[in-house]
């Protein structure tokens, strides 16, 4: 668990918002690396290999989407992307090209650190203490060698689609799935135009799982890109 | 043979077809009629003329007062050659023995054209008083706009230098629970600022050009309501929410990011304006082609304003202590009208307020078929 060695390459111009992120991240043991431009960011990951990357998409010199091809070109860094909100095609955009989870301005330092920790979990591989074959997630608990998927300790019967998207879900436990990425795994490249299917499949699942369907805790909708597994609270 | 299609005679058509240009050969031919049939009938001897010449004037006038320049030249014209033609010896020709008519002839049209100038000039003061007004009616709707924004933004924002300023200057002296207090404070005021530069942008997004941006989708109702109701959770906090939506309610076609922005206004004017502990209850149901959303709260209701200005931008409740500039319900109608539906408040049965979204429901909505448990 230790975050003394992690850097992170922050790659925005406000500088009060760099300032911000330097004493947050520094004070939790992160190495900040910063870079003030698209140019010099794409320099910093190429000459200081981050841990993870923290990406402004409104830089002024360039597209953050298109740093996010560049990068993904040669490494699987994890790469976070802060956007304003309504623009909510943006975050889809950067995500499909390749990034693993937004944030979306104004944001508190409690989701930073949070979506953070799950990148980097699942960058290094690390998951929890349990073998791959079992996933335990606050009240969810997936054993997939058996199939057998337990909510609050009690027995959960899922269609096979809805345990498909469990599992995608679980896989990427904490991180923002698309509906393209979720759809495209799950029923295949050819579904891509079809995002209700995800939706109604996904307040079948929620009926199941949840304790309060109607006020989702594990699996919460993030409006305008998809879904997200809720592993911890933020 | 003159050529009908040529392009100079489409233009005298067209001028001929202006209803000004009827308008003023009608005048003249009624002023022309009137005279010869007074001089048929009462014997019209040329010290008349006088009288002729002052009717003919208020054709031109008539004309130029009511229609544009060129029929009312159009008449100070014709109505000489008319008089000419008519009434001045020799009769039916344009020709004239006595020279003196010319002074006549000459001071009917330059007098019309006169009139015609003086007219225009009436039109165009006219029109720019009408524009003067529309824009002192903006400005003074901008002016509102701002100094609402500007109270209301600068309302959190001194609650926040206050904390932040206290917490720098005094941070040896306050307590752990002072602390605690002044930093809970920056973070809600700061969320309140968040939301209300969201409306704001969200109205002058409506408001410019009116074109609205949707990217519809079909949709489950419930999956927006339980967003909307999943971003307010702290806010909610303990009270209770009832929830109750119709078995299988059909798909919609909608804008899932702006729709579930109009319950998200709807549930936080619920939350504002009713007491802590009182329920909220949301309901959906669908019959007759419209899916009908219900969110309903116990507060004080609505008070002697009448349902409807609420949606007026700007119109808040009755009620004191209550932030926001009152765009969200102005911006819930906008979003509901860009969808083809419909929101409308009532008073509720035993106190409170409810608020009720429709939505056309389409005919042959998709159906996905969620299979059997394995």
């Amino acid at each position: 668990m230790s975050s003394l060695q992690s850097s992170i390459l922050v790659v925005e111009d406000e500088p009060q918002m760099r300032r911000f992120l330097r004493a947050s991240l520094g004070s939790r043991g992160y190495r900040v690396l910063e870079a003030e431009s698209v140019l010099i960011g794409l320099q910093m990951v190429t000459s200081h290999s981050p841990d993870l990357v923290l990406m402004d998409l409104g830089l002024p010199d360039g597209d953050g989407i298109s740093l996010t091809k560049r990068i993904r070109e040669w490494t699987q860094v994890p790469i976070i992307v802060i956007s304003a909100r309504g623009r909510e095609a943006d975050k889809v955009v950067a995500l499909d090209a390749g990034a693993d989870d937004y944030l979306t301005k104004p944001f508190g330092v409690d989701e930073l650190l949070a979506r953070i920790r799950v990148a980097l979990r699942h960058a290094s591989g690390q998951r929890s203490a349990y073998p791959e074959e079992q996933i335990h997630l606050g009240e969810l608990s997936l054993d997939l060698a058996r199939r057998e998927v337990r909510a609050r300790g009690e027995n959960v019967r899922l269609t096979p689609i809805e345990y498909k998207l469990l599992v995608l879900l679980a896989r990427h436990a904490g991180r923002v799935l698309t509906h393209r990425q979720i759809l495209k795994e799950v029923w295949g490249p050819s579904y891509e135009a079809q995002p209700h299917y995800v939706r109604v499949h996904m307040a079948e699942l929620r009926k199941k799982i949840e304790q309060n369907p109607a006020r989702p805790r594990i699996v919460v909708t993030e409006p305008g890109v998809g879904y997200r597994l809720q592993t911890e609270c933020p | 043979m003159p050529n009908l299609a040529s392009p100079k005679l489409q233009d005298a058509a067209h001028i001929w077809r202006s209803s000004g240009v009827v308008a003023a050969t009608a005048l003249v031919c009624a002023v022309t009629g009137s005279g010869m049939f007074a001089r048929s009938v009462f014997g019209l001897s040329v010290t008349s003329l006088p009288d002729l010449v002052a009717l003919y004037m208020l054709a031109i006038v008539a004309t130029a007062l009511r229609y544009g320049r060129t029929a009312s030249v159009l008449a100070a014209a014709f109505s000489v050659a008319a008089y000419d033609f008519v009434f001045v010896p020799p009769y039916w020709t344009l020709a004239v023995t006595d020279a003196r008519h010319m002074v006549t002839f000459v001071t009917m049209f330059v007098v019309g054209l006169v009139i015609n100038e003086l007219a225009a000039r009436l039109r165009q003061r006219e029109q720019e008083a009408r524009v003067a007004l529309l824009q002192a009616r903006t400005e003074e709707m901008r002016s509102t706009l701002l100094s609402t924004v500007s109270h209301d933004l600068r309302t959190p924002l001194a609650a926040i230098t206050g904390a932040a300023t206290t917490l720098r200057h005094d941070r040896a002296h306050l307590s752990e629970t002072q602390r605690a207090d002044l930093l809970e404070a920056v973070c809600e005021e700061s969320e309140r600022m968040e939301r209300l530069i969201s409306n704001l942008l969200e109205m002058t997004r409506l408001e410019a050009g009116g074109a609205l941006d949707i990217h519809a989708e079909w949709v489950p109702v419930e999956e927006l309501l339980s967003s909307a109701l999943g971003r307010l959770d702290g806010r909610i906090g303990p009270r209770d929410v009832k929830v109750e939506l119709q078995e299988r309610l059909p798909l919609v076609y909608v804008d899932p990011v702006l729709m579930e922005q109009v319950f998200m206004n709807l549930l936080d004017n619920a939350l504002k304006f009713s007491p802590a502990g009182t329920e909220l209850r949301v309901a959906a149901q669908a019959s007759e082609g419209t899916l009908v959303v219900q969110i309903c709260d116990r507060g004080p209701g609505f008070g002697r304003v009448s349902p409807h200005v609420l949606f007026e931008k700007f119109v808040r409740g009755e009620h004191r202590g209550v932030s926001g500039a009152g765009l969200g319900l102005a911006i819930c109608k906008a979003l509901m009208e860009a969808h083809h539906g419909s929101i409308r408040a009532q008073a509720r049965e035993g106190g409170g307020a409810v608020f009720e979204v429709s939505l056309p429901l389409a005919s042959n909505p998709p159906h996905v078929s969620v299979g059997e448990a394995s």
